[in-house]
């Protein structure tokens, strides 16, 4: 697969006894949109980081499309887009300025300017201050200067913090116009599945500094699949048990009930009939149904 | 890089707009005549005889540099430098500055080449308000003649290149530590002490080994009269020294920097 950035082992430590991140791969296929999730101070941002290059790199290596990203630096930054945490907006300066000022750098069309800020939605803030706006105008205006030059990849940590519903709705219909349409890489980072697992199609998750999910939405949506578990209710939960047991499942007990991961609808009725046959009696058989926020919670709680 | 550096210098350029350094700069560079002005304007009686004496561009001209020499220039290099690497820091914008397709060594340049036109500018200024100043009396209070003696521009424009390149330590000094602290009260803290620090050893024999020093002997050298100890060595040379290692040491310090914002 071709991916269009690339990590491998990377760590980095703050200090001697504060390991942020160990061993990170990070896989992110051309085209996708990556979801990288997380709890706070699990080691997102300092990943984000180290691949912009705002940390020096300590161990591991960076490959942006398809280049080491010390070596070409200046080369991938022109192709690169970032919101990084909160938003970088000088306060003096109007909208327009702000883009300005980013403008004179990567010396894109004047004329991208009024189109980023119409995308984002801020067109009309003539001569307001920066520092007058809101926190989601100031987060949007950061949306719209990481969007400026036209990048390939987009790379945006939690972009909708301080945005109302419907600002989070409009951020996140837009970036999948962005893929959709001009095809930009996006790579999102988040600590909430629910808020961005209608927009991503690969999801990273990371805890502790380790990378303990990769793959496809439907490889995750898969694993939903596999953590379906059968709960049965009866008057005998041991005896119940050794009839599992017996049937090579492997039972967990629980609040006077047996619980078994997900078997086939006739195995069921087979366990069902023979628990019957042997005298139990059976109250209530059950489908817990895992949703991808508890597989989220599973994983970093593993 | 030359291309590259012209663009992102135009993109410092802009962000010092309306930025508590540029008007700095702006008052800064007519505070001194507007007060020279006003006194003239209160005190009209001796205007026909100062306006008249064949010294007048050089007493006009001392007369305007003696507070901005000791006090406004010295003090105003230290904000206005501090300032503009905190306007970084304050808008949390090093990230964002670091993310773009600039080399360090561009970036720390063109801020550095802002400063260092930023202090052009305010010369410009200065000697744009100095004249003014001995234009304005004369339009307004009657009976004052224009001066006849000329302008002695060679001088002034000698002098000014002096009091400019001694002001190069200063802006050297203040960008090092601005960039290496986000609190502001350091750099400017810093400078203010040895501000302080440069009135106290104006006669010690080694003052001038403090390079705040600079633009006060400047203005002293001809009219310290025993309130300093005006150094034999080339102070001018000794700014251009100081300017180029603070600079080099600077620069080391801000491309092996951990962390980028």
């Amino acid at each position: 697969m071709n991916y269009l950035l690339e990590t491998s082992g990377l760590t980095y430590k703050f200090s001697e006894n504060e390991t942020v991140l160990q061993g990170i791969n990070l896989q992110v296929p051309e085209g996708s949109i990556y979801g990288f999730l997380g709890p706070n101070g699990a080691g997102k941002t300092t990943t984000l980081r180290l691949v912009l290059g705002l940390l020096k790199k300590q161990q591991g290596n960076i490959n942006v499309f398809g280049k080491s990203f010390n070596k070409s630096r200046v080369e991938s930054l022109r192709k690169i887009g970032s919101m990084i945490e909160s938003p970088s907006i000088y306060s003096h300066l109007t909208a327009v300025e702000n883009l300005s000022v980013l403008q004179k750098i990567y010396q894109c069309p004047k004329d991208r300017i009024p189109a980023v800020l119409k995308l984002v939605g801020l067109s009309g803030t003539g001569n307001k201050k920066a520092g007058q706006f809101s926190l989601g105008m100031k987060q949007r205006l950061s949306i719209a200067i990481a969007l400026l030059h036209n990048p390939t990849l987009l790379i945006l940590d939690e972009p909708t913090n301080g945005l109302d519903p419907n600002g989070i709705i409009e951020i996140r219909q837009l970036l999948k116009q962005l893929n959709q349409q001009e095809g930009i890489t996006i790579i999102i980072s988040s600590h909430l599945l629910s808020e961005i697992e209608k927009l991503v199609s690969h999801i990273g998750v990371i805890n502790k500094g380790k990378m303990m999910f990769q793959g496809t939405l439907e490889e995750l949506i898969s694993k939903q699949q596999q953590s379906l578990s059968i709960v049965f209710e009866t008057d005998d939960t041991v005896k119940a048990g050794k009839i599992m047991v017996e049937n090579n499942l492997v039972p967990i007990y629980g609040h006077g009930k047996i619980m078994v991961p997900a078997i086939p609808k006739e195995l069921i009725a087979d366990i069902n009939r023979r628990l019957v046959n042997n005298g139990v009696a059976v109250y209530e058989i059950s489908i817990v149904k895992n949703d991808l926020e508890a597989i989220f919670i599973d994983l970093i709680n593993n | 890089m030359v291309t590259a550096y012209i663009h992102s210098f135009q993109s410092e350029w802009l962000k010092r707009k309306r930025s508590l350094a540029a008007w700095i700069v702006l008052i800064g560079g007519f505070f001194t005549p507007v007060i020279i002005i006003l006194v003239r304007i209160v005190y009209p009686s001796k205007l026909p005889a100062i306006y008249a004496a064949p010294n007048f561009w050089f007493k006009h001209w001392d007369n305007a540099w003696e507070s901005m020499s000791i006090f406004f220039l010295p003090l105003g290099v230290i904000l206005a430098t501090s300032l503009i690497a905190q306007l970084e820091y304050k808008n949390n914008c090093w990230k964002q500055l670091h993310t773009t397709p600039l080399s360090l060594t561009t970036i720390f340049f063109s801020k550095l080449g802002v400063i260092v036109v930023m202090m052009f500018q305010f010369f410009l200024l200065f000697n744009i308000g100095i004249y003014l100043s001995a234009l304005v009396p004369y339009l307004v209070v009657g009976g004052v003649h224009y001066p006849e003696a000329p302008i002695p521009f060679a001088i002034f424009i000698r002098e000014n290149f002096l009091f400019f390149i001694d002001c190069l330590p200063v802006i050297a000094i203040q960008y090092l530590v601005s960039l290496q602290y986000k609190n502001f009260l350091v750099p400017v803290g810093l400078g203010i002490c040895c501000w302080i620090a440069a009135i106290a050893v104006l006669s010690w024999k080694y003052g001038y080994l403090l390079p705040y020093t600079y633009t006060m002997f400047n203005y002293l050298k001809s009219h310290g009269g025993g309130r300093a100890v005006i150094p034999s060595v080339n102070i001018h040379v000794m700014a251009v020294g100081y300017f180029v290692v603070i600079t080099i040491v600077s620069y080391i310090l801000y491309i092996t920097k951990k962390e980028k914002g």
